[in-house]
């Protein structure tokens, strides 16, 4: 088989799982997205140390021990210094808003290009066009 | 072996997504994999979560260890041992 034909078969096999009245779950869920958010705006602002054993921790999926064995201390401390992170992006978030205003803008801007979707096939002027390359700059400089 | 199943982040700053992958647990930040079983799309409403269910239960019947983030995952999904 092709490489092309390999993936269409993948993709084939994968079901989309939506589900509805489990928001107990999905909330559970949701921190991942709320984690690695504040991650991404704030992480810069922790130590080297920090934010190298708090990435392995969120955006590699390690185990507390799978770090603790791999920088050489001990899994208490990868513990303790994960939950001083979280607590330190919770509290810059707390004063700056940085996502939570991020999140709103998004959503805005979501919404025009969903209004757009229906009005670009039809204009010729190019104009809708313009709206949605603005739209879309303004998702990436966010 | 040891395998586990985990997440790992792709795409871009501010917009994380992540594929569901097994891999061996000894060397977990060589960054190979055994095997691709999903994906995670936090960034939609609900957030897509799409699973090859026969992988995922073949690797999961084989003793293969789910972490903690991908068990929750699975279980929004409906997939159980």
């Amino acid at each position: 088989m092709r490489p092309e034909e390999i993936m269409a078969v993948k993709k084939k096999t994968l079901t989309p799982v939506l589900f509805f009245g489990m928001i107990a779950q999905v909330i559970d869920v949701n921190k991942i997205l709320e984690q690695a958010l504040l991650f991404d705006f704030y992480g810069e602002l922790l130590t080297e140390h920090q934010k190298e054993i708090y990435g392995q921790f969120i955006q590699e999926d390690l185990s507390l021990g799978e770090i603790a064995k791999e920088a050489g201390i001990s899994r208490q401390g990868v513990h303790d210094l994960v939950r001083r992170c979280s607590q330190t992006l919770a509290g810059y978030e707390e004063k700056l808003h940085l996502v939570s205003r991020f999140m709103t803008v998004k959503e805005k801007v979501q919404r025009i290009n969903e209004l757009l979707e229906g009005y670009q096939e039809q204009d010729t002027s190019g104009v809708m066009l313009e709206i949605r390359r603005i739209s879309d700059e303004i998702i990436e400089e966010l | 072996m040891a395998v586990k199943i985990r997440l790992r982040r792709m795409g871009q700053k501010k917009a994380p997504f992540y594929r569901i992958i097994v891999a061996d647990s000894r060397s977990p930040r060589d960054g190979k994999f055994i095997d691709e079983i999903g994906t995670y799309d936090p960034n939609c409403d609900p957030s897509a979560i799409k699973v090859d269910e026969e992988a995922a239960k073949k690797w999961l019947a084989n003793g293969a260890q789910p972490t903690e983030t991908v068990s929750k995952i699975f279980k929004v999904a409906g997939i159980e041992k």
